[in-house]
């Protein structure tokens, strides 16, 4: 997929890129106000990351330029701005998602993801990853023709596994995207635990290899075998 | 007691004093003057009697006559006495009744014989001008402290009117509310005094507080930014793939010491967004159902603490801002978990009154009147100390009531209403 970054801080546009480019991602970067709105005009992204307070005039605008010339370029809104009113009118202007800095780059990437899987033209609501196949209309999984029955929790995680993969990802990453980063789980990580283990389980009995690996007590990782 | 009041009962207290002492001094002078005049005319028509009795060596003939009385009284020769005035009662024969009188009576000598002659002359007249007087004395005096009254308490009010304009503006002063101190103007150098100022002043404590609080927002905006740097680097350097497990709980360590700091902040954010009234937005919430959604969400957590959460939910529909709803309930509900033990219990209650959560935990009880300050918390806690200053500030945003109490060990907190 095809993405543009835009945002000021260099070092978080460094760790962006090295996590998106890779498997034949395209990552772009634009620094400032003017500059992203000439690559908005020239070219087309599967999806725009826009940072709201940037050097030059409000990221607000760029998303009404967006909308203005009619692109379908999916935006992401991330911003340190942890407002309300910025989160409803970004939505309101058509941004398809809004993420607060600071955050796991593992659940930023599953966002987009997400984003250009509803934006792409095929429609396509099916994630497969070698012989796991996703329904994401149906909420259903399939292993080759085995149905996997998995609980809303589980289906999540193994939504946001595939969408990071090859990546390591955080407990803590894992923690907040199932339940929200307004719940301070970082006492009771153990329970994360008993969801991977639960999901490998029944990955592993519908006959699919084990591709989550447990990566030296920080997180997890789902790695093609 | 009122300044007015005060003043009043000062003034009367003393006008009162001023007119008795005045009143008994001016009663004695003329009574004084009266009596001096009466004895004077007692003393002509004495005389007249003595030119009298020497001209014809016979008494004058005794008898009433107008406002005066003379009557002889033959007397032992050895019995004379000094002639002297004094206050009796006679009878007034041409008004036919007793009258209080004024008397001279004295000896004289006629041909050898001893008469004591007594003059008298009514007080009548005298004793009307002294009442006439007094009454008049005394309805000056009713009416200069009435007006003395109404002036104390309509001019007295009047006057101190932009005292209580400025008074009553500083009670309501609130440093957040965006409403400057309005200045009455008044035409008494004092109060224009303390007007400005009070205008100052306010001015002066909003505009620290303004700063201070753009300091704190501005702030935590900005540790935003690099807090997000540390987390994506932490990210990408987990990816290289070259740490032992000791390594790895070192970055567990670092992750879980960001996101409690970028909570931190966010709370903070939070706070000050509260306290500066920005929430809008209100709507209907089913706090019922919210609560039911809450304990959904932390179920896992509550199951891995082996907690026994029992529920009495009545429907209850509240106006507030979907969001603050969101973050009370999840307050009060994860400090319910985080300070319970493995095995306890958590009982929820609401009605159309009141909500209350109390928890089964440690046996010290919090001290009721710090817990809902900030960065309070006790020494056991792994919280910031900062869920239950949000979530008294989001009741008294919406004048709910948040309280708690400790009884049969157990921690409660009650939201009223």
């Amino acid at each position: 997929m095809k993405i543009l970054l835009i945002e000021d801080e260099s070092s978080l546009r460094e760790s962006i890129i090295t996590y998106f480019t890779d498997e034949g991602n395209i990552c772009e970067t634009a620094v400032d106000y003017k500059s992203a709105i000439e690559k908005i005009n020239i070219y087309n992204y599967d999806c725009i990351l826009l940072d709201l307070t940037l050097p030059g005039g409000d990221g607000m605008e760029i998303l009404r330029a967006i909308k203005k010339i009619n692109k379908k370029d999916g935006v992401l809104i991330i911003s340190a701005r942890h407002s309300l009113d910025d989160k409803l009118d970004g939505l309101n202007l058509g941004a398809d998602d809004y993420l607060v800095k600071p955050f796991h780059l593992s659940e930023l990437k599953a966002r987009v993801t997400a984003i250009v899987r509803r934006k792409s033209y095929d429609g396509s609501n099916i994630i497969t990853f070698n012989e796991i196949q996703i329904d994401t209309q149906a909420m259903s999984v399939k292993i080759g023709d085995n149905v996997l029955t998995l609980t809303r929790k589980e289906y999540d995680l193994l939504v946001y596994f595939i969408a990071n993969h090859s990546k390591v990802i955080t407990k803590s990453a894992i923690a907040e995207h199932l339940w929200g980063d307004e719940i301070d789980l970082s006492d009771h990580f153990d329970f994360i635990y008993t969801h991977i283990k639960n999901l490998r389980k029944k990955l592993v009995e519908a006959g699919c290899k084990d591709y989550i690996k447990s990566m030296y007590g920080v997180g997890y990782k789902f790695e093609n075998i | 007691m009122k300044l007015a009041t005060k003043y009043n009962r000062v003034t009367l207290i003393a006008s009162i004093i001023v007119f008795v002492f005045t009143g008994v001094i001016y009663y004695s002078v003329i009574h004084y003057i009266l009596t001096d005049k009466l004895d004077r005319d007692l003393a002509i028509e004495e005389d007249e009697i003595a030119a009298y009795v020497k001209t014809y060596g016979k008494l004058p003939q005794a008898g009433s006559f107008k406002e005066q009385k003379v009557s002889y009284h033959l007397i032992d020769p050895d019995r004379d006495f000094e002639r002297r005035y004094f206050y009796n009662d006679y009878f007034n024969e041409s008004e036919q009744r007793i009258e209080p009188g004024r008397s001279l009576i004295r000896t004289i000598e006629v041909n050898g014989k001893l008469y004591s002659v007594t003059v008298t002359k009514s007080r009548v007249e005298a004793e009307d001008l002294v009442r006439i007087i007094f009454l008049i004395t005394l309805s000056i005096t009713i009416v200069l402290l009435v007006t003395l009254l109404l002036i104390n308490r309509f001019v007295l009010n009047n006057i101190w009117k932009p005292f209580y304009g400025i008074l009553s503006q500083m009670k309501a002063f609130n440093l957040a509310d965006k409403n400057d101190i309005q200045i009455e103007p008044t035409k008494i150098d004092e109060f224009t005094e303390l007007n400005a100022a009070v205008a100052a002043m306010s001015l002066r404590v909003k505009q620290d507080y303004r700063e201070l609080k753009s300091f704190t927002d501005n702030a935590s905006h900005e540790m935003m930014t690099p807090l997000a740097v540390i987390n994506s680097k932490l990210d990408t350097l987990i990816q290289t793939e070259t740490f032992s497990d000791s390594q790895g709980e070192l970055i567990e360590d670092i992750y879980v010491a960001v996101g409690k700091l970028s909570r931190l902040n966010q709370s903070l954010l939070m706070l000050a967004k509260i306290e500066n009234n920005l929430i809008g937005d209100q709507e209907t919430i089913d706090l019922d159902e919210l609560i039911r959604q809450k304990t959904r969400q932390f179920q896992e957590l509550l199951q891995s603490q082996n907690i026994n959460l029992k529920t009495e939910l009545a429907g209850k529909q509240i106006n507030m801002n979907k969001h603050l709803a969101d973050m009370l309930i999840n307050n009060l509900l994860s400090n319910a978990i985080r300070h319970n033990y493995k095995g306890g219990e958590i009982y929820i209650h609401l009605n159309e009154k009141e909500l209350t959560i109390s928890n089964t935990g440690s046996d010290d009880e919090l001290i009721a009147s710090k817990v809902f300050e900030r960065f309070y918390k006790n020494a056991a806690s792994e919280g910031m100390g900062l869920g239950l200053a949000i979530s008294n500030q989001i009741c008294n945003l919406y004048h709910f009531k948040l309280n708690y109490t400790y009884q049969d060990a157990r921690h409660t907190f009650k939201v009223s209403f």
